[in-house]
């Protein structure tokens, strides 16, 4: 298939074109997508930075203001489990695995926002060290979960 | 009964084992009964299927919990048309009606090609029954359907509430009609690179599969953002989640290679584009099986995850390099004499028509494993939401409705200048001046004005190509209009039935538009008798009304709502739900759709005394045009999908002729240029 060069130069104009946009656009729109121990350990270069962060609502510590719709809460991390769904004991004990305080205004509490349920946070980290929440997502419940040997 | 269930898989798995071998042995050695005993082998792999399709749907009937898939997937007090649904609503269950599908498409294939291309049939007959091979094993050995359960549960888990929904009840069974469809144009094009007949013989024997694939995956994409839309409660349709885009890339590189098809059958070119053309569109078909079963790409959405990633990934490259490997083999016969003449030409128009609609599916397949790339480069997980494939898809969809306008109105080949001015005077004026009357309407931002003058533009165009039509009727065999329209139409379906199809897509991309630029949102919290605004609307909470069944429990909110004027337009019903099993909030939304906007409220919440109420309203302009513009194009495509009876008598025609001789007769048809 013989095509003149200036179709080249048409096409090759589309093609750097699609190639910058997508370029440009993954830089400004990127997201980290993180786990709460990952936060801890990143913590001082995240400022400014939009994160997803998944992690497991933390029990105690959970206000709801339906007036101002704002939604404190705190975030730890989501233990690790095996095959068979059972927590994974580390051999070093951790004293106090770190969590983040999440303060989500201006959204309604998302319909299955529970104690130990697992959430993704999606903000920036403040200054404060709490994440100012733009958006809380539920994952699913656990019955769409890998089924479990029995 | 599941024993029955597993022996017919299994047979079936044999049977299309032998039809590969009869088919390539009785196309090598030149032996028709090897072909016809092939033939007869694929169809008892589709009865075979069937059985078990039909077993399965006996056990969700008759609530068998006897079997895992029944017990997780259905529950005795799940409606009889959901129980029908989740033959689709889990994974053994859906790959098992993929393959059903996939078994009855490759029969009717085997069918209409038991006397037409004696020659690349029994190869492309091969290729489905080897796509169905790797189905039948994940069926037989991987994730096997009729598994019991050692001790049966009093009653099932029941189907996710959230697919409840009778779109979720048409939006697979559209989706993976239009992703099995594409293997049926996939396997004629393998086959002509195996057996070097490279003309257009298998783009033509499989047009109608390609446009029956667009048609349904237009379907499944809509229904997919109609059931979004109703019933996640978030008050928009799309949201570019890696399951949507899986949906999405499909579709883009079928919309290509229908457009592109048609220059290989006018001027002989882009051979290698079209068949690399739908050898991405099978890949990515694929491709969407993996990344929704694999859970390597985090989706909102839910999926049960398995060990059926690994295997559809071999597959899936297994596939690719068998398929470039063919692709290099043949490139040398692929190349084209024809050469592209002029920039303002048809061919050029579609050429870079093309460039676009792979370029926005490379940039939607690019942000989709973004997050996978970035952790294996970088060790970080980098995700990248809506405003990345806004941003980028966004310029790139203006770029297309452009071309979408140019490509109709010039000539294949070349047009001179004043041909130029003549056919485009009247919709560049029609574009401009819509532009004017919605800068004067206080639109100021310019992608909305550009959009919707080019949205204007090109309805001019097409409205051109009608008229001109008309004429030319009208001129020839004198016809009062309408019957002038009604005959173009019919008599050049493929043509103007492809207008329709723009009309529907201009339509609903004004639609994306307006509800992408002037959505507004509102969330309150308010109690009973308390009221907020939206827009012009009032919205006054009336009250809660709770109920409670075996399934479910709900609260239902009474929202009135209020003109500017005080008069009262409608009460909306809102509600939450609460599923008894598995335990699971949900939530109805209530909408109130109009051409101008749609009104959509969403019971967010409610205090424990029932007094006090969080709603979140969206005011969204125009996302009715959406669901109309959908509506227009299958409407077209039915049009185009239509028998044709003197396409076909050109067909019989040209297949007795040389293939030179036959794209003359084509080019020769009136309503051809």
């Amino acid at each position: 298939m013989k095509i003149r060069p200036r179709f080249f130069i048409g096409g090759g104009l589309i093609v750097l074109a699609i190639g910058y946009l997508i370029f440009s656009s993954i830089r400004t729109t990127s997201e980290y997508y993180l786990t709460v121990p990952e936060v801890a350990a990143r913590e001082s270069e995240l400022g400014g930075q939009a994160i997803r962060v998944a992690g497991r609502v933390k029990p105690g510590n959970i206000a709801w203001d339906p007036n101002s719709l704002t939604l404190k809460f705190e975030i730890a991390p989501i233990p690790d489990v095996d095959a068979a769904g059972a927590p994974v004991v580390k051999p070093v004990i951790e004293s106090d695995p770190a969590s983040f305080r999440v303060v989500a205004a201006g959204e309604p509490k998302p319909d299955m926002f529970a104690p130990g349920r697992d959430v993704i946070v999606e903000g920036k980290l403040g200054p404060d060290g709490a994440i100012a929440a733009t958006q809380v997502m539920t994952s699913c419940p656990s019955k769409y979960k890998p089924k479990q040997s029995q | 009964m599941p024993q029955l269930g597993n022996l017919a898989l299994a047979i079936a798995l044999i049977l299309a084992v032998y039809s590969i071998v009869a088919n390539i042995y009785g196309a090598r050695r030149n032996a028709p009964d090897f072909i016809v005993s092939a033939r007869h082998a694929l169809w008892a792999m589709c009865a075979m299927v069937t059985i078990a399709v039909a077993v399965l749907w006996a056990a969700l009937l008759r609530s068998d919990f006897s079997l895992e898939y029944v017990a997780a997937y259905s529950s005795t007090t799940l409606p009889t048309v959901y129980k029908i649904t989740s033959l689709w609503g889990g994974q053994q269950g859906s790959l098992l009606f993929w393959t059903f599908l996939l078994s009855i498409f490759t029969s009717i294939a085997a069918f209409q090609n038991r006397r037409r291309n004696p020659e690349i049939a029994p190869y492309a007959l091969a290729v489905l029954a080897g796509v169905a091979i790797f189905f039948l094993l994940m069926l037989n050995f991987v994730t096997r359907p009729f598994d019991l359960l050692a001790t049966i549960p009093a009653e099932g888990s029941d189907l996710n509430p959230l697919l409840q929904n009778y779109w979720m009840a048409i939006h697979p069974p559209s989706l993976y009609t239009g992703y099995v469809s594409a293997t049926v144009p996939f396997a004629f094009g393998a086959a002509a690179l195996i057996t070097g007949k490279l003309d257009d013989g298998w783009i033509r024997s499989t047009r109608r599969w390609a446009i029956f694939s667009w048609f349904f995956l237009t379907l499944g994409n809509m229904f997919g953002a109609r059931w979004a839309y109703e019933v996640l409660g978030w008050g928009g349709y799309w949201a570019w989640d890696p399951v949507e885009n899986a949906a999405f890339m499909p579709w883009l590189v079928m919309t290509a290679y229908l457009h592109s098809v048609m220059i290989q059958e006018r001027k002989d070119m882009l051979k290698i584009w079209n068949l690399s053309l739908i050898g991405l569109a099978f890949g990515l078909t694929l491709f969407g099986t993996f990344i929704t079963r694999s859970g390597v790409i985090s989706s909102v959405h839910s999926f049960t995850q398995s060990g059926l990633g690994p295997y559809f990934l071999s597959f899936l490259i297994t596939v690719t390099l068998a398929y470039t490997a063919l692709l290099i083999f043949r490139s040398k016969q692929l190349r084209s004499p024809a050469e592209f003449e002029s920039y303002l030409s048809r061919e050029a128009a579609f050429l870079f028509n093309n460039l676009m609609l792979v370029g926005i599916a490379f940039a939607v397949f690019w942000g989709t494993i973004f997050p996978v790339l970035s952790e294996a480069v970088r060790g970080v997980k980098i995700t990248v939401g809506p405003p990345f494939f806004n941003r980028v898809n966004g310029p790139l969809a203006l770029g297309l409705v452009f071309l979408m306008g140019v490509g109709p109105l010039i000539a294949w080949r070349r047009t001179t200048t004043s041909n130029l001015v003549r056919s485009f005077a009247a919709p560049v004026a029609l574009g401009v001046a819509t532009g004017i009357v919605a800068f004067a309407a206080g639109l100021r931002q310019w992608y909305v004005l550009t959009a919707f003058s080019l949205a204007a533009f090109v309805l001019g165009t097409v409205l051109v190509e009608f008229r001109r039509g008309m004429n030319a009727r009208r001129h020839m065999v004198s016809e009062l209009r309408a019957k002038a329209l009604v005959n173009l139409v019919a008599k050049n379906n493929r043509r103007y039935g492809g207008y329709i199809i723009h009309i529907g897509a201009i339509i609903a991309f004004v639609g994306i538009v307006g509800s992408s630029f002037f959505r507004t949102e509102v969330k309150k919290s308010v109690h009973v008798g308390q009221s907020f605004t939206i827009g012009s609307y009032t919205l006054r909470f009336q009250g809660l009304d709770e109920a409670d069944t075996p399934h479910l429990e709900s609260a239902t909110a009474r929202v009135q709502v209020l003109r500017a004027d005080g008069r009262e337009i409608t009460v909306m019903s809102p509600a939450k739900l609460f599923f008894k099993r598995p335990q699971q909030p949900a939530t109805k939304v209530a909408i109130r759709s109009t051409p101008l906007s749609d009104l959509y409220v969403v019971l967010a919440g409610i205090d424990d005394s029932g007094q006090t109420a969080t709603f979140e309203v969206f005011l969204t302009p125009l996302v009715f045009w959406l669901w109309a513009g959908g509506l227009m194009m299958v409407f077209g495509t039915v049009i185009v999908m239509w028998p044709n009876v003197r396409e076909r008598a050109a067909i019989a025609t040209a297949l007795s002729r040389s293939s030179a001789d036959e794209r003359e007769l084509i080019d020769a048809a009136p309503g051809g240029d």
